[in-house]
C-alpha cells in the first residue's frame, strides 16, 4: 500500500511538473494548453492521494474538461494572432531573472530542508468518507457556509466584470494612431447631438 | 433579525448593489456615443454613493451598540470577524467608495463612458473590500481580495476603446493574479506549518511550540516572506509598485480615486490583521528575526523612492499615482512599530488611512473637475492659470493638495503628525527622521501644482483645462473638504475611536 502510494505520489509529481514546464516552455500556444490539461491531470492524482476523491472528480470536469477546453477555443479562434511574438527582452535581463529565481528558491528549499531534516509530518487520519460528495457538501453548507456565500459575491463580480469588459463598441485599431494628450481614441465620431435613443433602439 | 446586525453594514451593501443592478437592468439604457448630460446613469451614481453611505452609517451604528454585545449568526465567526477594527475599516472604506460613486456620477456622463456596469463594480468591490477588513481567517480572506481585486481590474480597463487603459488592466491583472498566487502559496505553506487557516489558530501555533502539534519554524518563515510579498503588492509598497503608475493612468479618474483609497485602505486592513492578528507575536514579530525590520525598509524605500521619482513627473494623474505609493510608504511606518506602540500604532494607521482617504479622493475629485470633455486635465500645463480663471476650483484642490502635503489645519498634518509621533515614542527615530524629510520632499510636487495654477499663465495657444459642470462632482468635493477641515480641527474623537478599534482587534 505504502509503495502505491509512493507511486502515484511519484507519477502526479511527475505530470505536474512536467506539465507546469511544458506549458511555459512551449512555443506553440496549442501545446501549452495540452500540457497544462497534463499538469492538471497529475493535481487531480494528488487529490486522490489526498482522500479528496470529490475534488478530484471536480478538478478533472471542470479544469480539464471545461477551462482547457475554452482555452482550446480561443486559441484557435484566434489562430496566428495567438502566436506570442519573439521575446523583446535582452539575454542578459533574462538570466538574470532566472538566476534570481534559481538562486532564491534554492534557498527556500535549504532553509526548509534543514529544519525539517529527520522529522516528518504525519497528517491525520481522515475519517471515514472524508472526500465524498455528502461529506464536502455537508461541509459547504454548514461550518463553511460563509466563506461559500461570498464566493457568490466573487462570482457575481466577475460576470459583472466581463460584461463591462466586453460589452458594446469594440476598439479601433486605426484610432490607435497619433493620440492627442488626454484625448483618448474613444472620441469617436460625435453622433447626431441630442437624439435621445427610442427604447427600441437602445434595446437592439 | 438582531443576529443580522451585527453584519448589517455588509448587508446594506451588498442587498442595494443587487437592487442597483436590477434597476440599471430594467432601465432604458441608452447608447454610448449620446451626448445627453443626465441620464439613468447618474441616478445610478446617486444610488451607489447613498447606499455606501448608509453602508457607513450602519458601521457607525453598529459601533454605537457595540458590537460585543451583539449575537452573530453561527459559522461566521473566524471568517468575518464582527468586531471594532472592522467596523472602523468598514466606514472608511465605505466613505471612499460613496465619494468615488459621486465623482463616477460626474465623470462618466462627461467622457461618454457612461455605462451601467461601473456601479455594480464599485459596490461588490467595496463588498469584497469590506469582507477583507473583517477576514480572521486565510480562505475567506483570499475570497475577499479576489472579490476586491477582480472588480478593479475591470474598472482600469472600463475605457474599452482606449489602448492605454486596456494595456493597464492587463498589466494589473497579469501582475495582480501573480501577487495574489503568492499569498495563496504562503497561505498554504501556512497552513501545511501550523495546521490551521484561521489567523488566531495559526498565531496560536506559532505561539506555542510546546503543544501537541508544533508549528514548522522555517516553513512558517517562508510562508510569512510569502505573504508579506502579496500585501507589499496589494498596498503598492516601492519595489512591488511597478503597476501602480501605469494602473492608476490608464483607468478612468473616478476609478483611480476609488483604488487609491478604498482599495488600499482594505489591503492594509488585511495587513494588519495578518501581520498582528496572525504573525503578531513570538519571534515574527520581534525586530531580531521578524516581519518588523522587513517592513521598516519596505518603508524607507517606498516613502523615498515614490517621492524622488513623483517630483519628476509632468502628469498631474501620474504624480498622484506617486503621491499614493508615498502615502503607503507613510502607513508602513506605522505598520512597522506596532511590535513597539500596539494599540497606538495601530489607530495611527486607521487614522491616516482616514485622513488620506478624504484628502486623497478630494484631489481627484478635483483634478476631474479641472477637466471636460476634449480638454481634461493632465499635465501641469493643463493648469496653468486655473486660479484665475476659476478661482473656486483651484482653491479646492489646493486645500487637498496641502492636506496631503501635511499642512497645519488639515487632516494630513494629524495623520502624519500621529504617526510621527507614535514612531518618536517607540524610540525608532532614524524611521521618524526619514518620514519628515520624506514629507518636506513632498511639499515639492505638491507645491508645484499651486505654482502652476497661481503664478503660470497659459502659453498662448496651448492647450487649458475648461472645468466641468457636474453637480455630483461639486457634492462629492464638498464633503471630502469639510472632512478635511473637521479631522483637522478637531482629530481627538476620530483618534480615539481607533484606538479603541485597535484595542478590540487584538
Amino acid at each position: 500500500m505504502k509503495a502505491l502510494d509512493f507511486g502515484i505520489f511519484a507519477l502526479s509529481t511527475l505530470l505536474v511538473l512536467g506539465g507546469g514546464l511544458g506549458t511555459v516552455a512551449s512555443k506553440n500556444p496549442i501545446r501549452s494548453a495540452i500540457a497544462l490539461l497534463v499538469s492538471i491531470l497529475g493535481i487531480a492524482g494528488m487529490f486522490l492521494l489526498l482522500a479528496a476523491e470529490f475534488l478530484a472528480a471536480i478538478q478533472v470536469l471542470v479544469y480539464a474538461g471545461a477551462v482547457v477546453v475554452l482555452f482550446l477555443f480561443v486559441i484557435m479562434l484566434l489562430g496566428p494572432a495567438a502566436q506570442s511574438p519573439a521575446d523583446a527582452r535582452s539575454a542578459i535581463s533574462r538570466y538574470l531573472g532566472a538566476a534570481t529565481f534559481l538562486l532564491s528558491a534554492t534557498g527556500v528549499l535549504a532553509l526548509v530542508l534543514r529544519a525539517t531534516k529527520g522529522a516528518t509530518t504525519t497528517l491525520a487520519t481522515q475519517p471515514a468518507g472524508f472526500g465524498t460528495i455528502e461529506a464536502v457538501g455537508k461541509e459547504l453548507f454548514t461550518s463553511s457556509i460563509a466563506p461559500l456565500e461570498f464566493s457568490g459575491a466573487l462570482l457575481l463580480v466577475a460576470i459583472v466584470g466581463a460584461i463591462a469588459v466586453a460589452r458594446g463598441k469594440q476598439p479601433d485599431p486605426t484610432l490607435a494612431v497619433a493620440t492627442p494628450k488626454g484625448e483618448e481614441p474613444e472620441a469617436a465620431p460625435e453622433k447626431a447631438p441630442s437624439r435621445r435613443p427610442t427604447p427600441k433602439e437602445a434595446h437592439s | 433579525m438582531t443576529r443580522l446586525m451585527a453584519i448589517s453594514p455588509l448587508l446594506v451593501v451588498a442587498l442595494g448593489g443587487v437592487l442597483l443592478m436590477l434597476a440599471e437592468a430594467f432601465s432604458h439604457r441608452r447608447e454610448e456615443g449620446d451626448v445627453r448630460h443626465t441620464g439613468p446613469s447618474s441616478e445610478l451614481a446617486l444610488g451607489t454613493a447613498v447606499t455606501l453611505l448608509a453602508g457607513a452609517i450602519m458601521a457607525a451604528a453598529v459601533w454605537m451598540v457595540g458590537p460585543e454585545k451583539l449575537e452573530t449568526l453561527p459559522g461566521l465567526a473566524p471568517y468575518y470577524v464582527a468586531d471594532r477594527f472592522t467596523l472602523f475599516f468598514t466606514f472608511t472604506i465605505c466613505l471612499g467608495g460613496a465619494l468615488a460613486a459621486l465623482l463616477a456620477g460626474g465623470y462618466l456622463p462627461e467622457h461618454k463612458l457612461d455605462r451601467g456596469e461601473f456601479y455594480p463594480l464599485l459596490t461588490f468591490g467595496t463588498v469584497g473590500a469590506i469582507l477583507l477588513a473583517a477576514a480572521g481567517d486565510l480562505l475567506s480572506l483570499f475570497i475577499a481580495l479576489e472579490t476586491m481585486s477582480l472588480a478593479v481590474y475591470a474598472l482600469t480597463g472600463f475605457r474599452r476603446t482606449s489602448p492605454r487603459s486596456t494595456e493597464a488592466a492587463v498589466k494589473y491583472f497579469l501582475l495582480g493574479s501573480f501577487a495574489a498566487v503568492l499569498l495563496l502559496y504562503g497561505g498554504a505553506l501556512l497552513y501545511g506549518a501550523t495546521g490551521h487557516t484561521d489567523l488566531a489558530g495559526i498565531r496560536a501555533a506559532i505561539m506555542h511550540p510546546a503543544a501537541a502539534k508544533p508549528a514548522n519554524l522555517a516553513l512558517v518563515l517562508v510562508a510569512a516572506a510569502l505573504i508579506l510579498c502579496g500585501l507589499a503588492f496589494k498596498v503598492s509598497a516601492v519595489p512591488f509598485h511597478m503597476w501602480t503608475p501605469d494602473a492608476y493612468e490608464g483607468a478612468p479618474t473616478p476609478a483611480t480615486g476609488y483604488m487609491a483609497v478604498a482599495v488600499k485602505t482594505a489591503a492594509f486592513a488585511m495587513m494588519l490583521r495578518v501581520l498582528v492578528g496572525g504573525f503578531g507575536d513570538g519571534a515574527l514579530a520581534s525586530w531580531a528575526a521578524g516581519w518588523p525590520p522587513v517592513l521598516a525598509l519596505l518603508a524607507v524605500v517606498t516613502m523615498t523612492g515614490a517621492n524622488l521619482v513623483a517630483g519628476r513627473q509632468e502628469s498631474v494623474k501620474r504624480m498622484l499615482a506617486y503621491s499614493s505609493i508615498a502615502h503607503a510608504g507613510y502607513v508602513l511606518v506605522a505598520v512597522a512599530t506596532i511590535p513597539r506602540a500596539s494599540e497606538e500604532a495601530q489607530a495611527s494607521v486607521m487614522y491616516y488611512l482616514l485622513a488620506y482617504t478624504v484628502s486623497t479622493i478630494g484631489a481627484f475629485g478635483a483634478l476631474v473637475l479641472c477637466g471636460s470633455r476634449g480638454a481634461e486635465a493632465v499635465s501641469y500645463e493643463d493648469l496653468a492659470g486655473l486660479g484665475k480663471r476659476h478661482p473656486a476650483v483651484a482653491i479646492a484642490f489646493t486645500l487637498f493638495l496641502l492636506s496631503l502635503t501635511g499642512v497645519p489645519p488639515t487632516a494630513g498634518f494629524f495623520g502624519k503628525w500621529y504617526v510621527a509621533k507614535t514612531t518618536i515614542g517607540a524610540g525608532l527615530y532614524p524611521l521618524a527622521i526619514v518620514l519628515l524629510l520624506n514629507s518636506a520632499l513632498a511639499a515639492y510636487y505638491y507645491l508645484r501644482v499651486l505654482v502652476y495654477m497661481y503664478m503660470r499663465d497659459p502659453a498662448p495657444g496651448a492647450p487649458i483645462a475648461k472645468p466641468m459642470r457636474s453637480g455630483y462632482v461639486v457634492g462629492a468635493l464638498v464633503i471630502a473638504g469639510v472632512l478635511v477641515l473637521a479631522l483637522g480641527i478637531w482629530p481627538t474623537t476620530p483618534i480615539e475611536l481607533a484606538v479603541q478599534a485597535a484595542l478590540t482587534a487584538r
